[in-house]
């Protein structure tokens, strides 16, 4: 049997299978819910000001991260600090500012990385079964055997050091994102495989395939829009516990080193002076909150804007 | 039931293996010489030679990894690369106990309250009981426990600042250190328990046995207790494997801020001195620890349900 692979033949299928007729119409239906969810839009926009502030922030305002004002420490508000100082005399809001913005980078790295690995690997393991099937899901079943951070605490203490001393903060922030998206990839291959494996008995699978598209063809296009949704609201979900994870390496002193600052890194700094200047733990403790709030209220909004039945 | 706990039993092996692999080569692979960290600015040859014999660092890495698997097998978890005459066994045996007793008391307090809480919250539907705990729940599970402790250490700094009663903020030893350690422990668990439980028991609510057993006329007790509360028992158990991965990142967090000398304890101070066996025995432990849980709740989940023991 010959495989037709020939781009022209691929737009004649496309158009013919249901999955992807109306796209715009759904992409307004789906706009017409997530709009009507108050929480979701009031959070969406929340998060898109976090990330301004994380972008523009550090550059508009004027103090520095890392230079100490011997002359206030650990103060309180004041108009050359607006939110004070930390026991080195540094600025806390700079501080939040730029900590906001290495969660945020965490985040991202991770979740590029999941998807790149988990959803490739899912979708591989869902199509085509057998040996890669079995591969993937052994190894997504001895990542699990490591609750939690275990095995990021165990990369952390193995290549920390070395890597911080080679190359710097930026090495030292790779580091903690893959060791973060090494045990969640899988929970993504998890996920995309289950749809995966519903999906590729389906009608228009089965039509696409008779008509002669090739197994890429039927991945990449009909799969792989299917299985989208579930992509961005776990994602999306995801980036809170990524947020909340880095923040407690670092808080361990196995994340971001000093003196680059971290919103964790900065609350670990600020308890022993917890009773005379509470502020300095509470605003970093506010500002994560802010993050996993929206994160997930937006995640929530995602998915039951998108069609809920596709979702678990 | 003989025949589904072995065949649970059987599949651990392959699992322990995979662990005690991991938790070795991301060791071996680690950058750095750990014999040169050890005798600091001495440049011995001869003694080098000798302590990377002692160690058996000279070997190849298939023949260090049968000695630490034969050294496994004998309860040997290997010597510290920093306390030259001590074993890993003996820096983390006290700490084991601290930490077990701390994770099960927290297990054992997210069960007792999360599940009543879940089951009044489901009987009383959309009532305002229900909404008011759910929203709690739902805050104490996304709270991260390095924002509580300050909360709580906060309050009882002010508590002790106006001579009214307060607990201990840090330490451990006397009842008074335990509460809340314990408390900021369960947080994140009850939370999830009981939303979980209340979800599972609406589901069991709506199936057709429940409406069957209000039609021959029982009372609600009747219909709560001995239908719906008895099979909502069994997803409710499959949830302390979930539960354990909590603690587990949690305990990490909570023996750190309260200084408690459990393992998380130990060896985030043995990461500081660059001390890997300490946090490989630590990993290695915990996810042994958390894979015997699930092979208990795996049986335990055959014991409370027919089918699975037929299906084994």
């Amino acid at each position: 049997m010959q495989k037709v692979s020939d781009s022209k033949l691929g737009r004649t299928i496309t158009s013919l299978v249901p999955d992807r007729n109306n796209r715009s119409g759904a992409f307004t239906a789906f706009w017409r819910r997530f709009a009507s969810n108050e929480l979701a839009v009031f959070s969406l926009l929340g998060l898109i000001l976090l990330i301004t502030v994380a972008i523009f922030g550090p550059v508009l305002y004027p103090q520095s991260v890392i230079k100490p004002d011997y002359a206030a420490i650990n103060a309180g508000p004041s108009p050359d600090h607006w939110l004070g100082t930390d026991n080195l005399g540094r600025d806390t809001l700079a501080r939040l500012m730029f900590g906001l913005r290495v969660s945020l980078l965490v985040a991202v790295y991770v979740e590029v990385l999941n998807i790149t690995l988990g959803v490739t690997l899912g979708l591989l393991a869902g199509y085509f079964g057998g040996l890669i099937d079995v591969l993937v899901t052994r190894l997504a079943d001895i990542l699990f055997a490591f609750p939690g951070l275990l095995l990021a605490i165990l990369i952390a203490a193995a290549f920390g050091a070395p890597v911080s001393e080679r190359f710097g903060g930026v090495g030292r922030l790779l580091l903690v994102a893959g060791s973060i998206s090494l045990v969640s990839w899988s929970l993504m291959a998890r996920y995309v495989r289950g749809q995966t494996l519903v999906l590729r008995e389906q009608e228009f699978v089965l039509a696409a395939r008779s008509l002669g598209a090739s197994d890429l063809h039927i991945i990449t296009q009909h799969i792989l829009p299917n299985v989208a949704g579930l992509i961005i609201v776990s994602s999306t979900l995801d980036v809170a516990s990524v947020v909340v994870n880095e923040a407690v390496l670092s808080l361990l002193g196995l994340g971001i080193q000093p003196p680059d600052p971290s919103i964790g890194k900065m609350i670990n700094e600020a308890i022993p002076f917890l009773e005379s200047s509470p502020l300095q733990v509470f605003l970093p403790s506010l500002a994560l909150m802010l993050i996993v709030l929206t994160v997930s209220f937006l995640g929530d909004g995602l998915r039951d804007a998108l069609d809920p039945s596709t979702l678990r | 039931m003989i025949k589904l706990i072995l065949k649970r039993a059987l599949s651990l092996p392959f699992v322990i293996l995979s662990i005690t692999f991991i938790t070795f080569i991301v060791g071996y692979l680690a950058p750095g010489d750990p014999i040169l960290t050890m005798m600091g600015t001495r440049r011995d040859p001869a003694l080098y030679a000798s302590l990377r014999h002692l160690y058996g660092l000279d070997l190849p890495w298939y023949q260090q990894y049968m000695n630490y698997l034969t050294g496994l097998l004998h309860g040997n978890l290997g010597m510290s690369f920093r306390f030259q005459e001590r074993s890993v066994l003996d820096l983390l045996g006290s700490g084991m106990s601290v930490s077990f007793t701390l994770g099960l008391t927290a297990l054992a307090l997210s069960l007792t309250v999360g599940v009543p809480v879940g089951i009044l919250a489901a009987l009383r539907q959309n009532s305002a009981l229900d909404r008011g705990s759910m929203s709690v729940m739902l805050a104490l599970y996304s709270i991260p426990s390095f924002v509580l402790i300050p909360i709580f250490q906060w309050i009882n700094y002010q508590l002790y600042r106006f001579g009214l009663p307060s607990l201990p903020v840090a330490g451990w030893g006397t009842p008074q250190h335990w509460v809340l350690p314990v408390l900021v422990l369960s947080a994140a668990s009850v939370g999830y328990i009981a939303r979980l439980t209340r979800s599972t028991m609406l589901e069991v609510l709506r199936q057709d046995y429940i409406r069957t057993a209000y039609a021959k006329g029982l009372t609600n007790r009747q219909v709560h207790w001995t239908h719906a509360f008895r099979n909502a028992m069994l997803p409710i158990v499959t949830l302390v494997g979930p539960s354990i991965a909590f603690l587990v990142t949690g305990a990490f967090v909570v023996e750190n801020l309260f200084a408690i000398p459990g393992i998380g304890f130990v060896s985030i101070q043995a990461i500081s001195r660059r001390d890997y066996p300490v946090i490989q025995g630590t990993t290695l432990i915990l996810a042994l620890a958390v894979v015997f849980m699930n092979l208990v709740t795996d049986i335990l989940y055959g014991v409370l349900d027919p089918r699975v023991r037929v299906e084994g």
